[in-house]
């Protein structure tokens, strides 16, 4: 059954429904209501692309391997004791991080 | 859950009519009223007979939210700050009485005057024109209340500062924050700058705590009442305007630095009128950084208000999911700052 809708699809073409479909004719008072469901209806259709690349960034910067929360620990450990301040390489490395985490929640905001 | 349930009304018309010194007292209507997160806010129409308050007044009835915010005041204190606020000539809604008594509608509560107008943020920030002299009242109101400092009669319920402002707003957002300090690099990044950069000279006033476009009532171009006073307390004066002026509450008007609505410049000479102190940018800055990790903790408290099964929200999820915008202003903030030369 390869054919089948898979669940990106189907949050996706949902999404696209109620917008073209149910916002347009919705009173003005069920707006705001409206807006925060599709809002939520198309982070969780990015998210199903794929996660954030956050630990690309985070293997760079510490040159040590390691999954997502272990390496985020260690360098939360290593800000916490002062050995990055001033380093203009952690900041691009939150940036990268914050791009990557922006790209699921609001590809949009700048 | 209903806060004024048909079998409660009574006994709450038989407490107003004593407060207000009346022979009775009617409630007229109820209606919800949107806008708290972290409070929960009915209309009310109040039919008062006899005594001083003689007459109709429409009111709003305030109660504290199901599950409570770690950070906001009492509705006892609350009350007190409003109090205090309006006393010191501050356009806030006239506090009217409180009840602490939890049995009476199953919460403690407040009453205040309903003040009129428009607090949408989004609606606000549509001008076509930059709206300069409603930042400047803005500034001015804000002004008169941080010339209330400590030691003022009626706010001895507030705790008071052990240490300085930044220090203790610090400490805070660690509690707050707890072990999620130690897991987002980015949060981690934000509290360390706070702390290597802690400005020599910092001052105390009575802060607002949450003042912001969206948390103040606009009619025909002027500020009505300022609102939302659950955050009030001892705090660095700058940090209010810090609040004011974040990204975070522009509304997508980026360009109108203060609040969505005007330039900066507009709020500061408003403020410098009636403060009896100039503003400090570079204070200002600090507590824009300390604004955005304030914020992005908040955020983190209110999805998990969502998450933890006890609120279930839509719109505490979205909340939850804003922290990577709040880190994005931050960033942006630190980058802009260090080309000052901060």
């Amino acid at each position: 059954m390869t054919d089948l809708p898979d669940a990106r699809g189907l949050v996706d073409i949902a999404l696209q429904t109620f917008r073209a479909e149910i916002l347009p004719v919705l009173p003005s008072n069920r707006r705001v209501d409206a807006m925060m469901i599709a809002r939520a209806l198309s982070i969780a259709e990015r998210e199903m692309q794929g996660p954030p690349d956050v630990v690309g960034p985070l293997r760079q910067l510490l040159g040590e391997e390691g999954d997502e929360d272990t390496l985020s620990r260690r360098l939360c450990a290593a800000i916490a004791e002062g050995r990055f301040d001033g380093s203009p390489a952690l900041r691009s490395t939150l940036w990268a991080i914050t791009r990557a985490r922006l790209a699921v929640s609001n590809p949009r905001y700048a | 859950m209903e806060l004024i349930v048909h079998e409660k009304r009574p006994a709450l018309e038989a407490w107003l009519a004593e407060r207000f010194g009346a022979d009775h007292v009617r409630i007229d209507d109820v209606d919800r009223l949107g806008g708290g997160a972290v409070s929960e806010n009915l209309a009310l129409v109040l039919q008062v007979d006899g005594g001083p308050m003689q007459g109709w007044h429409e009111a709003v009835l305030r109660a504290a939210a199901a599950m409570g915010v770690d950070a906001s005041l009492s509705k006892t204190d609350e009350f007190a700050v409003l109090r205090a606020a309006c006393q010191a000539g501050v356009a806030a809604p006239e506090p009217l009485a409180v009840c602490l008594d939890a049995g009476l509608i199953g919460r403690p509560f407040y009453l205040m005057r309903r003040a009129e107008g428009v607090a949408s943020g989004h609606v606000l920030v549509k001008a076509d024109e930059p709206l300069r002299a409603l930042a400047r009242q803005l500034g001015r109101e804000l002004g008169k209340l941080h010339r209330v400092r400590p030691g003022a009669a009626g706010l001895e319920c507030l705790p008071p500062l052990t240490t300085d402002p930044a220090r203790k707003a610090i400490a805070t957002f660690r509690g707050w924050a707890g072990a999620e300090a130690g897991r987002d690099p980015v949060l981690a990044y934000g509290l360390r700058w706070l702390e290597r950069n802690i400005p020599a000279r910092q001052e105390v006033a009575l802060c607002h705590g949450d003042f912001r476009t969206g948390n103040y009532l606009v009619q025909d171009g002027r500020l009505t009442a300022i609102l939302d006073w659950e955050f009030a307390g001892w705090s660095d004066p700058m940090e209010d305007l810090a609040w004011f002026c974040a990204r975070s509450w522009r509304f997508g008007r980026m360009d109108r630095e203060a609040g969505g609505i005007a330039d900066r410049a507009d709020l500061y000479a408003g403020y410098e009128e009636s403060a009896g102190r100039a503003v400090d940018p570079v204070r200002v800055a600090y507590w824009e950084t300390a604004a955005y990790v304030r914020w992005a903790i908040m955020s983190v408290q209110q999805g998990r208000r969502h998450t933890s099964g006890v609120e279930p929200s839509l719109q505490l999820a979205l909340t939850g999911r804003m922290r990577p915008e709040i880190e994005h202003d931050l960033l942006l903030h630190l980058d802009a700052l260090e080309g000052m030369g901060v």
